[in-house]
C-alpha cells in the first residue's frame, strides 16, 4: 500500500477513534437531513398554496359577469410568483421578496407578503437549509475535524518519526488531504443526495445541479487545503484552531454582511415614494391627462382623426376613449420600465460591488453562485418582475383594446340610467385572456450566471493548493 | 492593584490577546458607523418627504381645484406616513431594511395598500445586517472563546499550575482575577463605542444602562460556558473545539431551527387571502345596486346617512363607501393573520429565554423599535392615519362641499409621535 494511503488511513482512524468527532458528524448529517427535509416540506407547502391562490384568482378573473373593460382594468389579476425545482436546496431571496403581486391599470405594484415580513426576529439568524449546512457549518467541522492534522505531528514531535521512516513531506501532507478530503465529500454526500432526489422535479435541469455539486465539492476541498494549509503553516495545533476558527468568521459570518453595507453605501436605492413622485413629475411632463387642451394629447388625437379620415372623434369606426387608455398606458409603462430599470440596474450595481468582495471571501462568491444556479438570485427575480409587468402590459392593453372595438363612444360617454349596461361588454371575453405563465430560465442560463461565481472559487482553490505545495516544501524545518 | 496590574501586563503581552480586543474594538467602531450611517440614510429619506409631497400634491391641487370634487382629490391624493428611526435604531436595524419604513395612502381602500413594500435589493438584505447587535451577538462570543478557554489549561499544560495554586492568591482567587480582567477588557472595547454612539444618537440614560448590563450579562454568559469546559479537565485545544461547537449550536443552529419550527407551527397564509378577498367585495359593487352598498355603509356609519341620495351619474361617496365596505369585509381576515403575526412575534421572544443569542437580538431590537412588533405598531398608526383622511374627506363628499386648493392644507397630517 503507498505511502499516501498509508497516511490516510491512519489519520481517519484517529479521527474515528475520537468520540466528539464522531458525534459531531453525525450531529452534521443529521443536521442536513433535517434541513433536507425541512427545507423540501417548506418549499413544497409555499408551492402549493401559491399554486391554489394563482388558481382561485385566475378563476376569479375569468368568472367576472359582463363588464366595462376599463372595470377590468382595475379588477387586475394576481399573480404568485412560482418557486425555482432548486429553491429546496437554496431559497435565495424567495424568503425577502414577495410571494404575490397584484396587477392593475396605470399603477405597478410591489410584490407582497413576502416570508421576511411575516416572520420573527428569528428569520435574520439565516435559514436552514441544504445550502446553508453546506455553505456555513461544513467547513467549521472540518476545521474540528482537521486542524491538528499536520500540526499536530509537528507538536508532538512525530513528524521527525515519519521523515525518517522514509515518507516524504509530499507524502505526509498528501495523506493528511486524502483523509479530510474524504470525510468532507462524506459530509457534503447527504446534501448531495438531497439535490439529486430534487432532480425528479418539473423544471429542474442537469446543467445547473451539476455547476451545483462542482461549486461545493470545490469549496469543501478549498476548506480541506485551508485547513491542512493552516495546520502545516503552524507549529501548535491549538495555534491551528484558533486561526482557522478566525479565517472562518471572517470569511463565512463577517465579510457576507460588510459587503452589503459598502454596497448599499456606495450606490443608493430611490426609494418608492420618490420614485412615484419623479413618475407623476414625468407624465405631467409628457402631457396631462386631465386636461383637454393638453397638445400631447391634442396631437395625438389629430393623428388618430387623419389616421381614419374624420373630423370628429364621433365619427370614428372605433371607440375613442379606448384608443386613449391604450395610448395612456403606454406612455405610462415606458416610465415604469425606465424607472424599473434604473432600479433594478442599481441592484446590479450593488451586486457586483459585493461580488467584488467576493474576490476576498469565496463565501461570498459560493452564495452567489449557489444562488444563480439554483434559480433564487436577484437576476432570477429581476427576469419574473420583467415577466410579470409584461404580462400585466399586455393584459391591460387587450382589456384596452376591446374598450376601444367592443364599446361605442357613444354608449362609453353616455350618462343615462341605461348607459352602464350598454357599456358592458360579454364575460366570455375574461376567459379569452391568456393566463400569466412564467417562462423560468433555461439550464444553461442559470449555469451561465453561476460561472462568474465558480470561478473566483476555483481560483481560490488553486491558490491555495499552490500555498500549500510552497508550505509542504518548507514542513518541518527548524524556525 | 498591583496584582490587577500584572496580570493585565500578562495578558497585553499575549499576541493573541491584543490583537483580538483591538479586532474586537475596530469591528464595533465599523459596526456602530454602518448602522449609523443607515439610520441618518433613512432620516435623510424622511426628511426628503415634504418637498416631494409639496410637488405632487401641488399639481394634483391645480387642476381638481377647477371642479373642485373632493371626490378627484381623495381619489388622486397619497398621503406620506414614515416610521422615524428610534435612538437606538443604529445599533439594531432589525427589520428596517426589509419593512417599509415610508407608505403614502390613500384615502381608498386600505388593505390593498398597507401590505406594501419598499424598493430594497433583496440579495443585499439576505446575509443579514452589519450593526452592533451582529457584533455582539455573533461575534464578541468567538473573542470571549479566544481570551478564555484555556485559563486553567494552558497553565497545566505549562506545568505552572500546582505551583500557582499554592500561592497566596493563586488558585481559584487567581481565576477569578483573570477572568473579571478579560470579561472587564471584553465588556469596555465593546461598551465604550456604544456608550458614545448612543450618547451622540440621543438615547436616554437607562437605555444605554441597560444595554450595558445586556452585554456585561451576555459575555459573563459565555465566560461562565468557558469556565464549565474547563471544568472537564481536557486539553486547551479540546476545550476551544467545543466552546466554538457550543457557539456554532447556540448562534448559528438553534436559532435557524427555531424559526423552521416557529413558522411551522404558526402557519400564516392569510396575506394573500386579504388581498384576494378585498378585491373581489370592492369590484363586486359595480355588478349590485348602489343602494345596497349604501345602505351597507350607511348601517356602519350612521353619520353620513343623512347624505342626499344617489343620483343616476356617477358619485365619488360611492366609490369610497364601496371601498370601506371592502375593507370591512374582511376585517376578521386581518384580525387572524395579526394574531398570527404576533404569535410568532411572542414564540421568538419567548425563545430567546432559552438562547440567549436570541434572547440579546430580541432585547435590543426590541428597544430599538426595529422588530416585527414595531412594524405593526407602525401599520396600526397608519390604520388610525388612515381613519382621519377618511373623516376628512368624507366630510366632503358627504355634505356636497366643494374642495378648492385651500382645502388640501386641511387635510390631516401624520403625526409620527403618536
Amino acid at each position: 500500500m503507498n505511502v499516501v494511503r498509508l497516511i490516510a488511513r491512519d489519520e481517519l482512524r484517529l479521527m474515528a477513534r475520537n468520540r466528539v468527532a464522531v458525534i459531531a458528524s453525525v450531529l452534521m448529517v443529521l443536521l442536513t437531513l433535517v434541513a433536507v427535509a425541512s427545507s423540501w416540506a417548506h418549499q413544497r407547502g409555499i408551492a402549493d398554496l401559491r399554486e391554489r391562490h394563482q388558481h382561485a384568482a385566475e378563476e376569479a378573473f375569468d368568472g367576472q359577469p359582463d363588464r366595462h373593460p376599463h372595470r377590468m382594468v382595475h379588477y387586475g389579476t394576481f399573480i404568485f410568483r412560482p418557486l425555482s425545482a432548486l429553491a429546496a436546496f437554496d431559497p435565495g431571496v424567495d424568503t425577502f421578496t414577495g410571494n404575490s403581486m397584484f396587477l392593475e391599470g396605470h399603477r405597478q405594484n410591489t410584490a407582497n407578503f413576502g416570508d421576511v415580513n411575516q416572520s420573527s426576529l428569528l428569520v435574520r439568524f439565516g435559514q436552514l437549509t441544504p445550502a446553508f449546512v453546506l455553505q456555513a457549518v461544513a467547513p467549521l467541522l472540518l476545521i474540528f475535524l482537521g486542524y491538528g492534522a499536520v500540526a499536530r505531528e509537528t507538536e508532538r514531535g512525530t513528524l521527525r518519526v515519519l521523515m525518517m521512516q522514509g515518507a516524504s513531506r509530499t507524502q505526509i501532507v498528501g495523506g493528511k488531504l486524502l483523509a479530510l478530503g474524504t470525510v468532507a465529500l462524506l459530509l457534503a454526500l447527504p446534501a448531495i443526495v438531497g439535490l439529486v432526489a430534487l432532480a425528479g422535479q418539473p423544471g429542474a435541469s442537469a446543467l445547473p445541479m451539476a455547476v451545483i455539486v462542482f461549486g461545493y465539492t470545490a469549496w469543501l476541498l478549498l476548506w480541506v487545503l485551508a485547513i491542512v494549509l493552516v495546520s502545516t503553516l503552524v507549529r501548535r495545533s491549538r495555534d491551528a484552531l484558533l486561526a482557522l476558527i478566525a479565517i472562518w468568521a471572517v470569511m463565512v459570518v463577517l465579510l457576507p454582511r460588510v459587503a452589503p453595507s459598502l454596497a448599499e453605501a456606495a450606490v443608493p436605492l430611490r426609494n418608492r415614494l420618490q420614485t412615484d413622485v419623479a413618475i407623476a413629475r414625468d407624465l405631467r411632463k409628457l402631457g396631462d391627462a386631465h386636461n383637454p387642451e393638453d397638445p400631447t394629447f391634442a396631437r395625438f388625437k389629430a393623428s388618430v382623426l387623419e389616421r381614419y379620415g374624420v373630423t370628429r372623434v364621433e365619427d370614428l369606426p372605433v371607440n375613442y376613449k379606448g384608443l386613449l387608455a391604450v395610448e395612456g398606458e403606454r406612455i405610462t409603462s415606458n416610465l415604469f420600465n425606465r424607472y424599473g430599470s434604473e432600479s433594478y440596474d442599481a441592484q446590479g450595481r450593488q451586486n457586483a460591488i459585493a461580488g467584488a468582495i467576493g474576490m476576498i471571501s469565496p463565501a461570498i462568491a459560493l452564495r452567489s453562485l449557489s444562488m444563480a444556479a439554483a434559480g433564487t438570485d436577484f437576476a432570477a427575480h429581476r427576469g419574473f418582475l420583467e415577466q410579470a409587468e409584461a404580462y400585466r402590459y399586455s393584459l391591460v392593453q387587450r382589456l384596452n383594446q376591446l374598450e376601444a372595438d367592443g364599446v361605442s363612444y357613444a354608449d362609453d360617454t353616455a350618462k343615462d340610467s341605461g348607459a352602464d349596461r350598454r357599456k358592458r361588454v360579454s364575460a366570455d371575453h375574461w376567459e379569452a385572456m391568456p393566463d400569466f405563465t412564467y417562462k423560468a430560465p433555461t439550464g444553461a442560463t442559470l449555469a451561465g450566471r453561476a460561472l462568474p461565481g465558480l470561478a473566483i472559487v476555483l481560483g481560490w482553490l488553486a491558490a491555495a493548493a499552490a500555498l500549500l505545495a510552497l508550505a509542504t516544501r518548507r514542513l518541518g524545518e527548524r524556525r | 492593584m498591583t496584582l490587577w496590574m500584572h496580570e493585565l501586563r500578562l495578558l497585553m503581552r499575549q499576541r493573541l490577546a491584543a490583537t483580538a480586543l483591538a479586532l474586537l474594538a475596530a469591528l464595533t467602531i465599523a459596526a456602530l458607523v454602518a448602522g449609523m450611517a443607515e439610520v441618518a440614510r433613512q432620516r435623510a429619506a424622511i426628511a426628503a418627504i415634504p418637498a416631494a409631497q409639496n410637488e405632487d400634491i401641488g399639481a394634483i391641487a391645480a387642476w381638481v381645484d377647477k371642479e373642485k370634487d373632493a371626490g378627484s382629490a381623495a381619489y388622486y391624493s397619497f398621503h406620506p406616513t414614515w416610521d422615524a428611526p428610534s435612538p437606538l435604531a443604529f445599533a439594531a436595524l432589525g427589520m428596517r431594511d426589509v419593512s417599509p419604513y415610508i407608505l403614502r395612502v390613500r384615502a381608498l381602500g386600505l388593505e390593498a395598500q398597507i401590505y406594501d413594500g419598499d424598493t430594497f435589493n433583496p440579495e443585499m438584505a439576505l446575509p443579514g445586517r452589519f450593526d452592533f447587535a451582529f457584533v455582539l451577538v455573533f461575534l464578541a462570543p468567538l473573542f470571549v472563546i479566544a481570551l478564555c478557554h484555556d485559563l486553567n489549561s494552558s497553565e497545566r499544560e505549562a506545568g505552572r499550575w500546582r505551583t500557582l495554586a499554592a500561592l497566596p492568591n493563586g488558585g481559584a482567587a487567581l481565576w477569578r482575577r483573570r477572568v473579571l480582567l478579560r470579561l472587564a477588557l471584553l465588556w469596555s472595547v465593546i461598551c465604550m463605542p456604544f456608550a458614545v454612539a448612543a450618547a451622540l444618537s440621543g438615547a436616554g440614560f437607562a437605555a444605554i444602562l441597560t444595554i450595558l448590563l445586556l452585554v456585561a450579562g451576555y459575555l459573563l454568559f459565555w465566560v461562565v460556558l468557558c469556565a464549565l469546559v474547563e471544568r472537564l479537565g481536557w486539553s486547551s485545544t479540546a476545550n476551544a473545539a467545543t466552546t466554538a461547537a457550543l457557539w456554532l449550536m447556540l448562534v448559528l443552529i438553534l436559532p435557524t431551527l427555531g424559526h423552521v419550527a416557529i413558522n411551522r407551527a404558526i402557519a400564516i397564509d392569510q396575506g394573500a387571502e386579504i388581498a384576494l378577498a378585498q378585491r373581489e367585495t370592492v369590484n363586486r359593487a359595480w355588478d349590485i345596486p348602489r343602494e345596497d352598498t349604501m345602505k351597507a355603509f350607511y348601517a356602519r356609519h350612521p353619520q353620513w346617512a343623512d347624505s342626499s341620495p344617489l343620483t343616476s351619474a356617477f358619485h365619488y361617496k360611492w366609490y369610497f363607501a364601496f371601498h370601506q365596505v371592502g375593507d370591512e369585509s374582511v376585517a376578521g381576515k386581518v384580525r387572524v393573520y395579526r394574531q398570527g403575526l404576533e404569535a410568532r412575534d411572542r414564540a421568538a421572544h419567548g425563545l430567546g429565554w432559552l438562547l440567549p443569542s436570541v434572547g440579546v437580538q430580541s432585547v435590543l431590537t426590541g428597544m430599538a423599535r426595529t422588530d416585527l412588533s414595531a412594524q405593526l405598531a407602525y401599520r396600526d398608526r397608519i390604520r388610525d392615519y388612515h381613519r382621519q383622511l377618511r373623516e376628512f374627506y368624507y366630510g366632503y363628499m358627504f355634505r356636497d362641499r366643494p374642495f378648492g386648493k385651500a382645502d388640501f392644507k386641511r387635510a390631516p397630517m401624520f403625526d409620527a409621535k403618536t
